[in-house]
């Protein structure tokens, strides 16, 4: 019996829990779980020993990207590209650049061409006549964000064998955080969902943070709007948006305020009753942040590497924190979530919106935000350290 | 689980692509010595299990392993300053099945959707500038072998151990390579491939508990506290212990007994028996087998021998067996509808022999089957005198050559005509056949009505005697007429009684007696014949054969 599932649930609803757990029901037929993060791709690995003290052979864990390099690309590549594909280039942007229009007088002197950021008007390598550039780099790297629209192609030269190939191994195919997935990535479910595989996605859009590329296909779906993506009939996949809405991992007063943040979506109840002596949000001065650290040690988040941390203590970026869970979280917030913590009707934009909801969800009992507050300032749910 | 389709290029006596499609079950891989046999069954053991002789090729890569040739013109193309590809190695299988669907690609030799593995050795890019150099420094002699390194994937380009194939393959071979301790590498690997996951388990359980019982030992304990107390080398403590270091402990410190004796130490016949049927043995469900077998006649008596093919016969199941021989028992014994004619990097089959035939060869497998399968040409013949008589004749018109010598191979095969002819249409052989007429031509042409007149085959030629001869002369009690029509008189016929006379020594006064003598001492006279030093003619229809 064929079946696509879909489950959106909030942070700490216990998604991967129910991923993992689904996955060890099944004794004779092989799984795969994927998703697109390392760290999270070692979450469910830890996951899955704490549950059943070993990964069974029946069950492969693979980020995304791995998994689109093995079965996605090699065993068929040779109707399109017949070289060694040496291994995948992770981009931040589009790949591919040929040339600059109007080049800035720094690379016209040098005479190069790379990304540059006052250089203007890009051309990149276009897939039908310059296919090699247009994927590869030059050690034959597959560039990231074209790797699915090259195993969609694939897929199209083969007669479908890919996805034959994928359904023969597995009868199972798990995707955690589906809510990073983009693009061609998207078209790819497509054909899985109408294959002779079962698929069982979770996600949570209100945890948009990254993409796994940002191409034109599908823009109008990424991130949070993924949602949107499923609700299509044709589509055939059930969607189940009820089962998993109990917060296990944040007390309440984390969940009331994270709930804030996506008043469009149905709010959800903290099943974490446990106390400490440090239970809630805290706003915590500059001056005061190396003895709130030593004092209750939390993982620092932030948003990118040149955020100024204290390196003694473990840190994180808002993004790579995804799935994690920690007892207590120092924030180190960006202007724009301040002006939202201040006053919840002020602009914040969708990634931002999701890298800090992101960031207030991954504690169990307490969240440190660092802020130099006017002493007579009151937030409703926050309380003010010393 | 089985193989489909065996590839190799450029390895050993393989020069470019060679390609075998095997049978499922029995192969029987029959050829000319260098022909490649056992090349065959190395390069599938290689393929499937990363070892040759033994040992992991990884590390002992040489340029040994190319084909002469290829490695010859890419040498004679460098020095000629003309452009030359490195010379890669490639042995690819094709594989079919249930369950793997892990090994399905395009990644192979024809580009087209296949399930197998494909072991490369082949030059590694990232010494490109030194090969570069290498190059300007023009002198290059040979295959720059440590530059190359072993690729081995799936048809799906990923990367494999011998462990992730489910094909698992027993050579068994006479060499023997051992561990260093004496116990043998392949018996080692058969009787570890026999286990379950979870019997592994325990057998390394069992051995560390014996390095704690060892340990616990007083003697041991006693010593230990001697040498520490003694030894003054670090701060550190100094022990003896079991090794327990490499990761298969066990596997290198057990040893394998039959009756008491190291596996080692029994007879090299016993051994391959051994191993064989422990590898038939094998009942892993998950894993199919694959059984090399090199030679089996080797170290075997008769019996022994016979022993060894009725236990493969029985136990067959569903493994796939390449045998390499050079006995037509083993051929005819195993059913020559697996046979593999190697030849000159070709390959042919008898596959569709006719059911009677491959049972006839298998009941009398005393034939000489692969005589017929291995020659250039053929001259079948009814017994030892026809075979001597024949083989004089070729000399009288060759020089003084027997016909072996030009690969003509003359064969008897009593009454069993008939079933050589239908082996050697398939092989598309040239075969003389010589017979008698008997006295009646009719007979004769009807019993080779599928060779002769209109159904004539361009590489049968059957030779008889068109004459019947006929006389007075009766013999034995029943006084029955003799047969004037049989290769005796027909010589005497071509000849004098006076030349017959001094070549066989007799002084006989009448052709009769003569007649009678030759019939009676058929093989004296044959050999008299082929020793004599007298000129003498043959018929026609024998000369015919020999052209």
């Amino acid at each position: 019996m064929k079946s696509n599932k879909l489950i959106v649930a909030a942070a700490g609803a216990g998604k991967t829990t129910f991923l993992v757990n689904e996955a060890l029901k099944l004794k004779d037929e092989r799984v795969l779980i994927t998703t697109y993060t390392q760290a999270n791709e070692a979450e469910i690995r830890k996951k899955l020993i704490e549950v059943n003290q070993c990964i069974p052979p029946n069950v492969t864990v693979q980020t995304w990207f791995s998994f689109l390099l093995q079965h996605g690309v090699r065993p068929f590549q040779g109707g399109l590209f017949e070289k060694e594909i040496t291994g995948l280039i992770l981009v931040n942007s589009q790949s591919g650049l040929k040339a600059y229009r109007n080049q800035c007088e720094d690379c016209k002197q040098k005479r190069i061409v790379k990304v540059c950021s006052k250089c203007k008007d890009p051309i990149y390598f276009g897939e039908e006549k310059e296919f090699e550039r247009h994927y590869f780099s030059k050690e034959h790297k597959i560039y990231s964000d074209k790797i699915s629209k090259f195993v969609f192609r694939c897929n199209t030269v083969s007669q479908g064998s890919v996805i034959e190939r994928l359904s023969n191994i597995y009868s199972h195919i798990f995707i955690d955080e589906v809510q990073d997935l983009a693009g061609y990535d998207l078209e790819l479910l497509k054909l899985l969902f109408k294959a002779n595989t079962n698929t069982l996605l979770v996600g949570d859009p209100r945890q948009g943070t990254y993409s796994t590329n940002s191409s034109a296909k599908n823009k109008k779906f990424k991130k949070a709007a993924i949602v949107n993506f499923f609700e299509d009939d044709s589509m055939n996949i059930e969607m189940d948006t009820t089962s998993l809405v109990t917060n296990y991992r944040c007390n309440n007063s984390i969940c009331d305020l994270s709930n804030k943040l996506f008043p469009d979506l149905p709010t959800t109840t903290s099943g974490n009753n446990e106390t400490t002596n440090h239970d809630g949000v805290f706003l915590v001065r500059g001056n005061d942040v190396n003895e709130y650290l030593n004092l209750h040690s939390p993982t620092q988040l932030r948003e990118n590497i040149k955020t100024e941390v204290n390196q003694n203590y473990r840190v994180m970026n808002f993004g790579e924190s995804k799935g994690l869970s920690f007892d207590r979280v120092l924030i180190y917030p960006t202007k724009p979530f301040l002006n939202w913590l201040a006053n919840d009707n002020s602009e914040l934009a969708t990634t931002s919106r999701s890298k800090l909801y992101v960031a207030l969800t991954r504690a169990r009992f307490s969240v440190g935000i660092i802020c130099d507050y006017a002493d007579e300032l009151e937030i409703e749910g926050m309380n003010k350290w010393k | 689980m089985n193989i489909t389709k065996v590839t190799i290029e450029n390895y050993k006596c393989f020069n470019g692509k060679f390609t075998l499609t095997p049978n499922k079950g029995l192969n029987i891989i029959v050829g000319d010595n260098e022909g490649g046999k056992s090349t065959i069954l190395e390069a599938i053991h290689l393929a499937l299990t990363g070892l040759l002789n033994g040992r992991y090729l990884k590390n002992e890569l040489t340029q040994y392993l190319f084909n002469i040739e290829t490695v010859n013109s890419y040498v004679k193309n460098i020095s000629e300053k003309k452009p030359a590809t490195l010379p890669h190695v490639l042995i690819e299988l094709c594989i079919e099945g249930e369950d793997i669907a892990l090994f399905e690609g395009d990644g192979n030799i024809d580009k087209k959707k296949d399930c197998g593995v494909s072991f490369r050795i082949c030059f590694d890019e990232k010494y490109q500038a030194e090969y570069e150099e290498l190059l300007k420094a023009g002198n290059i002699k040979t295959v720059p072998i440590e530059y190359y390194d072993i690729v081995w994937t799936s048809f799906a380009r990923q990367g494999i151990t011998a462990k992730s194939i489910p094909l698992k393959s027993a050579l068994i071979d006479s060499t023997s390579s051992r561990y260093q301790n004496g116990s043998d590498i392949y018996i080692s690997r058969i009787i570890r491939e026999n286990l379950e996951h979870k019997e592994i388990v325990d057998i390394t359980q069992a051995y560390r508990k014996m390095q704690e019982v060892f340990m616990d030992e007083k003697a041991i304990i006693a010593i230990n506290d001697k040498i520490k107390t003694a030894a003054k080398i670090s701060d550190k403590d100094v022990k003896l212990s079991v090794d327990l270091s490499s990761k298969n402990a066990w596997e290198t410190s057990l040893m394998t007994y039959l009756d008491d004796i190291p596996f080692h130490n029994i007879g090299k016949g016993e051994q391959c028996i051994v191993k064989t049927k422990l590898a038939l043995g094998h009942k892993k469900s998950q894993e199919a087998n694959i059984i090399l077998i090199e030679e089996p006649e080797n170290h075997l008596s008769h019996t022994k021998l016979n022993e060894l093919i009725q236990s493969i016969k029985e136990n067959l199941g569903v493994k796939q067996i390449f045998i390499s021989t050079h006995s037509s028992f083993v051929a005819n014994k195993l059913g020559l509808d697996s046979l593999i004619l190697l030849n000159d990097s070709k390959t042919v089959t008898l596959k569709d022999l006719k059911t009677e035939t491959k049972n006839f060869f298998s009941h009398l497998s005393g034939y000489d089957t692969l005589r017929l399968i291995l020659c250039k040409k053929a001259i079948l013949v009814e017994g030892d005198s026809d075979e001597l008589i024949i083989q004089k004749a070729y000399m009288n018109t060759n020089g003084n050559k027997l016909p072996i010598e030009k690969g003509i191979d003359v064969i008897s095969v009593g009454t069993a005509f008939l079933r050589f002819l239908e082996v050697a249409e398939k092989l598309n052989k040239p075969v003389a056949v010589v017979t008698d007429n008997d006295g009646d031509v009719t007979a004769l042409e009807t019993k080779y009505e599928n060779f002769i007149g209109s159904k004539i085959k361009p590489n049968i030629s059957i030779c008889y005697d068109p004459t019947v001869d006929s006389g007075a002369l009766v013999i034995g009690k029943k006084n029955k007429p003799f047969n004037y029509n049989t290769l005796e008189p027909k010589i005497l016929k071509e000849n004098s009684r006076a030349i017959l006379n001094t070549i066989l020594g007799t002084a006989y006064t009448t052709d009769d007696d003569l007649h009678k003598y030759m019939k009676a001492n058929k093989t004296e006279c044959a050999l008299k014949i082929f020793e004599t030093v007298e000129a003498i003619k043959f018929p026609q229809y024998i000369l015919s054969a020999i052209k």
